[in-house]
């Protein structure tokens, strides 16, 4: 274990060069769209504007610094793709499951698109929790009235966290709600 | 000197009211469960509490996020010792001992040690606040355009290359954030960049929004695609410092919190960077380094001083250069730019009593963590337990205020979103975010500032390379990205090989 403090971090784990091939080629057509644009920018001369302060000048220079960051990484995943010692993906820990992943940005789309502007604020975060609770705490085994006690107690706790978010920012700290 | 002290007396004096202690006693806390619960990190607790505090007066706001910011990170221990999670990504280095001290038994005496090293860690830091700040401020004076160019374009860099993981990555992310940060009115001309005909995008990025959608939403995303979390007991042994502790590991203390500040005033790089490479310094230096990652006391102590003198270390370029040390303290500098303080080197001549007033809040701070520290043990660890499925929603919704408060803009909801979106992919692609952070928070500032000194100088880039402050500058910048390419790497460290053999 005390190896541990020496080898990588999580974010450091390299991963499988495809992925990284696949990344480089998005950054890559990002780089070039931005030098696209950046070129098509006005440089005002006709106002005596130095080409130093032209407004394309700047991004068009992160433009090229993206593209060709970009294509170093899509080499670099190339090669080490071409060595033996390719690098496999690691299996994701036990429990992770893309399915909640799916269904928490499910909901928080619904929440911000759906909700809020349709109802007081109060009212779609209650909505929201209670919906998020329910669904995620939703066992198959489950006999009824544990689930209607679940249900409850997630209608609760949204209820609570709506009157408590509108009252603490609203009437405390003044802060205006969508 | 007696001036300087007079004035540091007038700031303490300042918040010794009831109003204001109070205040103090709630943030830290409030800070310390943000830190502790998994999912929940110190730049995200304290880009929400910015929303929440813009209308306070500037001095109570700041007070209120230093607060969070000191309490989130010392928080993140509480779930590293108990759970074997991080709180925060800055406590991950104290899983390896904290972990194994609790399950000996030992979870009390290791959240002591916690308390203990965290609380010297950020008072040696703060006491480096008040010596070097000013100093570094009047140096700071002299630099123009030039030179804060490089210091944008230097942080940038030495936060890709060093904030863990591939610098390749880190700089791409640099420069993402550095592209998004020209979204919207350019500083010259007024002209709409990348804006589409779109009003919303024409008044740019908002970067509360972007940055809790980036930790916020992001977090939220990930703990609820992760496994659940377990405590590893629910019997604690006493939490109370054990005086011989401190006095035994004395040059560990010492040597963690100055690496840990330095690792601060460093751009970009952050509390966990510090922490790792305090607890590396410490193993090196040990007489029982077989005992590191199996409960070693010292190793925690390292661990928990280095990262929390990181916290008031990443303040020290927030007031002399406007340039952050953390991605905590990046929120940090923009709560300062909303409540209209300037921070940068003219900050120490147009409102010199809010140095003062960052000092005594470090140490104020620092004093209410430790009362909680030793205090409240159950109460935290109940929080703890509490089921992601009902913490996250909650989480989602304050996320969404805080998105939305600033400027009463739904856009900055949806910008939230996106970067939500964006964070998560990045983490899942291991992009470090603290480039990108630090460049959507420097853009404006390196944009500035090159088209200013191009204008300066009439077009010649050589002021950029030959001024004495950017020589080094560049000079460290130009190695460090030179220093990632494997093979310049190889060849370097074959040709001081050679030569030590020689």
């Amino acid at each position: 274990m005390a190896d541990e403090a020496s080898s990588v971090l999580p974010h450091e784990e390299p991963l499988p060069p495809r992925t990284d091939l696949w990344t480089g080629a998005a950054f890559l057509v990002l780089g070039l769209a931005i030098v696209s644009v950046a070129w098509r920018m006005p440089t005002f001369k006709e106002q005596k504007g130095e080409i130093y302060t032209a407004p394309g000048l700047v991004p068009g220079i992160y433009g090229l610094v993206i593209s060709a960051l970009s294509i170093w990484l899509v080499m670099r995943s190339v090669r080490r793709g071409r060595s033996s010692a390719a690098i496999t993906s690691r299996a994701a820990p036990d429990g992770t499951s893309n399915l909640r992943l799916a269904l928490a940005a499910a909901l928080g789309l619904v929440f911000c698109v759906g909700l809020i502007g349709h109802m007081p604020f109060w009212a779609a975060a209650a909505v929201f929790v209670t919906a998020f609770i329910a669904l995620f705490e939703w066992r198959k085994g489950d006999a009824w009235p544990r689930r209607f006690l679940r249900l409850g107690t997630a209608a609760l706790q949204g209820l609570v966290t709506g009157a408590a978010v509108s009252l603490v920012f609203e009437k405390i700290f003044y802060v205006r709600l969508p | 000197m007696l001036d300087s002290l007079a004035s540091f007396g007038s700031a303490f004096a300042g918040f010794m009211s009831p109003g204001v202690l109070f205040t103090v006693l709630w943030a830290t806390f409030l800070g310390i469960v943000i830190g502790a619960l998994p999912g929940l990190t110190a730049t995200m607790g304290v880009a929400l509490m910015t929303t929440l505090t813009f209308t306070m007066p500037h001095t109570h706001a700041i007070l209120v996020l230093v607060c969070v910011y000191v309490g989130a990170i010392y928080g993140g221990s509480r779930s590293a010792i108990l759970l074997n999670i991080p709180g925060t990504p800055a406590s991950a280095c104290s899983t390896l001992d904290g972990y194994p001290l609790a399950r000996q038994g030992l979870a009390g005496r290791a959240m002591g040690i916690s308390t203990t090293g965290s609380w010297l860690g950020t008072l040696f830091g703060t006491l480096c606040v008040a010596a070097f700040t000013p100093v570094l401020s009047e140096m700071a004076l002299k630099f123009q355009s030039f030179e804060f160019f490089w210091i944008a374009l230097f942080g940038i860099v030495i936060a890709g290359t060093l904030a863990g993981g591939d610098p390749l990555k880190g700089y791409l992310a640099g420069f993402l954030g550095l592209w998004i940060a020209t979204i919207g009115q350019e500083p010259h001309y007024n002209y709409q960049r990348f804006a589409f005909g779109s009003t919303d995008l024409a008044g740019g990025i908002g970067l509360l929004p972007a940055l809790v959608g980036a930790f916020g939403v992001a977090e939220v995303l990930q703990a609820m695609r992760g496994p659940a979390v377990k405590a590893v007991s629910s019997k604690i042994d006493s939490v109370l410092p054990r005086i011989r502790d401190v006095f035994r590991h004395w040059r560990t203390i010492l040597r963690s919190g100055a690496i840990g500040t330095f690792i601060g005033i460093l751009p970009g790089l952050g509390e966990d960077t510090a922490a790792w490479s305090s607890y590396a310094a410490a193993r090196r230096a040990s007489k029982e380094p077989e005992k590191y990652g199996k409960g070693s006391v010292e190793g925690l102590m390292s661990a928990e001083t280095g990262e929390s003198a990181c916290v008031p270390g990443a303040i020290i370029p927030v007031l002399t250069l406007a340039v952050p040390g953390s991605a905590p303290a990046a929120v940090l500098m923009a709560a300062m730019l909303i409540h209209d303080l300037n921070p940068g080197p003219n900050l120490m001549l147009q409102t010199p009593e809010f140095f003062y007033q960052i000092v005594a809040m470090l140490v104020i701070a620092d004093m209410s963590k430790l009362l909680f520290g030793l205090t409240l043990v159950r109460p935290l660890l109940w929080i703890l337990l509490v089921p992601r499925e009902r913490l996250m929603p909650v989480v989602f919704v304050l996320c969404v205020v805080g998105a939305y408060s600033i400027t009463s803009r739904v856009f900055d909801i949806y910008v939230m979103l996106f970067f939500g979106c964006i964070g998560f992919i990045l983490r899942e692609l291991k992009f470090p975010m603290a480039p990108m952070i630090l460049g959507l928070v420097l853009g404006d500032l390196l944009e500035k500032n090159l088209t200013r000194g191009l204008v300066l100088s009439g077009g010649s880039v050589v002021p950029f390379f030959t001024r004495p402050a950017c020589a080094v500058l560049s000079a460290i910048t130009i190695l460090s990205v030179l220093w990632s390419i494997p093979a310049v790497n190889r060849g370097m460290r074959n040709l001081f090989r050679r030569r030590r053999v020689a």
